[in-house]
């Protein structure tokens, strides 16, 4: 989705604001909406990237200026909406019609174990990898129409295969329901290869990359 | 039920909850928090546990500890490189985004930094609730292209000679950077050096060099 998310590259930003970056959280509505958003039937029931896929769709201008747990939180609701779990209604009055249809609200002990038991995203069993560590790739000239993780920046770029992760859950299709995986790479670009202001530069920018965002260079 | 993973929808969905809601951020939480709550969507007390643990237990004091460990402890240090999620599991620290950690190592010839340009991906069982500049505009648009623009406003200036390798996390691995231990503490124990270890050192954004 060629969306106002995909801000790596973009000109025009000023200076880093480190104004409270010791804070966990900036305000106590933020701590509030981190937590509502988590508890919202827990990050496990959905995959990952709907919820991604949902924060990109917030209109531009409220994704650009809006708080960042406050943008969450907006995405946990519309995906409430969208399921069917709360109505538009409800949230303009503020008042709810009856129970949710869910087995029950996330708890405390639940709470412990998505903070202790990390979630893997490796599946095994899938297709071995097609590109070795060494190789020259070039990534695809477009990412897919809906969610994708290939940053603009990088499309049509040359790099080259610094290693293999495994068979990760391919974000593209999890946004659309689909839970297939396909094998993950890091590649390393020349960061003057991205940006022709860098060109000669020894620095590099390191992606973990799809094999379908990949062909041979 | 089950998402319609249509985009379209949730694209209108956003601009009647835009019109819905109320603008100011902590009026938005309250009217939202008594309504989930009413609803049976969300448990208070699950709430405080989520807030309590980002704010007195999970925090950048492990990644911290692990780095100070890495630099007193070669075994511990190999283990770390070679499989990060297993290395911090050891140390008591698995959890949220920790399951396909890598931590990579900062050299004489290479710096490393961090950012998530799609969204913020961050590694939270380590390094606790990323800071409001991790996830701003101006450092997600700015950390790919301008890395050495960005260190040098926090008071890190890498040598032109040495690599800048900017990690742009946008699957599902997370990265900490593991800082070069500074000269000067040979004789300090893990606990002291822990002490020496910022959060923003394992972002990238300082080099434990006295900068800023």
């Amino acid at each position: 989705m060629d969306g106002v998310h995909d801000l790596g590259g973009k000109q025009g930003f000023g200076p880093v604001d480190r104004h409270g970056e010791d804070e966990a959280y900036h305000s106590e509505a933020d701590a509030r909406a981190y937590a509502l958003c988590v508890s919202m039937r827990g990050e496990r029931s959905y995959p990952i990237d709907w919820f991604r896929h949902v924060r990109e769709n917030i209109d531009p201008v409220d994704y650009l200026t809006r708080p960042y747990f406050d943008q969450w939180l907006q995405t946990a609701m519309a995906m409430a909406i969208d399921a069917g779990d709360l109505s538009m209604v409800e949230v303009a009055t503020g008042k709810a019609e009856g129970l949710a249809r869910i087995p029950a609200p996330m708890m405390p002990e639940d709470v412990r174990a998505m903070l202790t038991i990390p979630a893997t995203f490796e599946r095994a069993g899938a297709e071995p990898p097609i590109f070795a560590v060494g190789a020259r790739v070039r990534t695809a000239s477009h990412g897919h129409p809906g969610h994708t993780r290939l940053p603009a920046y990088a499309r049509s770029a040359t790099g080259e295969v610094i290693a293999y992760r495994g068979a990760h859950l391919m974000p593209d299709d999890g946004a659309r329901g689909i839970d297939r995986a396909e094998p993950l790479y890091t590649v390393a670009f020349a960061r003057g290869d991205l940006f022709p202001e860098a060109a000669g530069s020894p620095d590099k920018v390191h992606l973990d990359l799809w094999e379908s965002y990949l062909a041979p260079a | 039920m089950k998402p319609s993973y249509d985009s379209d929808k949730v694209a209108d969905i956003h601009r009647h909850l835009h019109s819905h809601l109320p603008p100011e951020p902590a009026l938005r939480v309250k009217a939202l928090e008594s309504l989930l709550v009413e609803k049976g969507l969300v448990d208070p007390a699950a709430l405080d546990a989520w807030i309590d643990a980002y704010t007195e237990e999970i925090g950048p004091k492990r990644g911290a500890a692990v780095v100070a460990r890495s630099w007193v402890d070669a075994e511990f240090r190999a283990r770390l490189l070679a499989d990060a999620g297993a290395a911090v599991a050891e140390m008591g620290f698995a959890g949220q985004a920790s399951g396909h950690l890598k931590a990579v190592e900062n050299t004489d010839t290479v710096h490393n930094l961090v950012v998530c340009t799609l969204c913020s991906c961050y590694p939270f069982a380590i390094l606790g609730m990323a800071p409001a500049w991790y996830k701003a505009n101006e450092y997600r648009a700015r950390a790919v292209r301008d890395p050495r623009g960005v260190l040098a406003e926090f008071g890190v200036n890498p040598a032109p000679d040495v690599a800048v390798t900017v990690w742009d996390s946008t699957a599902e691995l997370r990265y900490m950077v593991v800082p070069q231990r500074p000269s000067g503490t040979d004789g300090m124990d893990e606990a002291a050096l822990a002490a020496l270890v910022t959060r923003n050192a394992m972002i990238g954004t300082d080099d434990l060099k006295g900068g800023v």
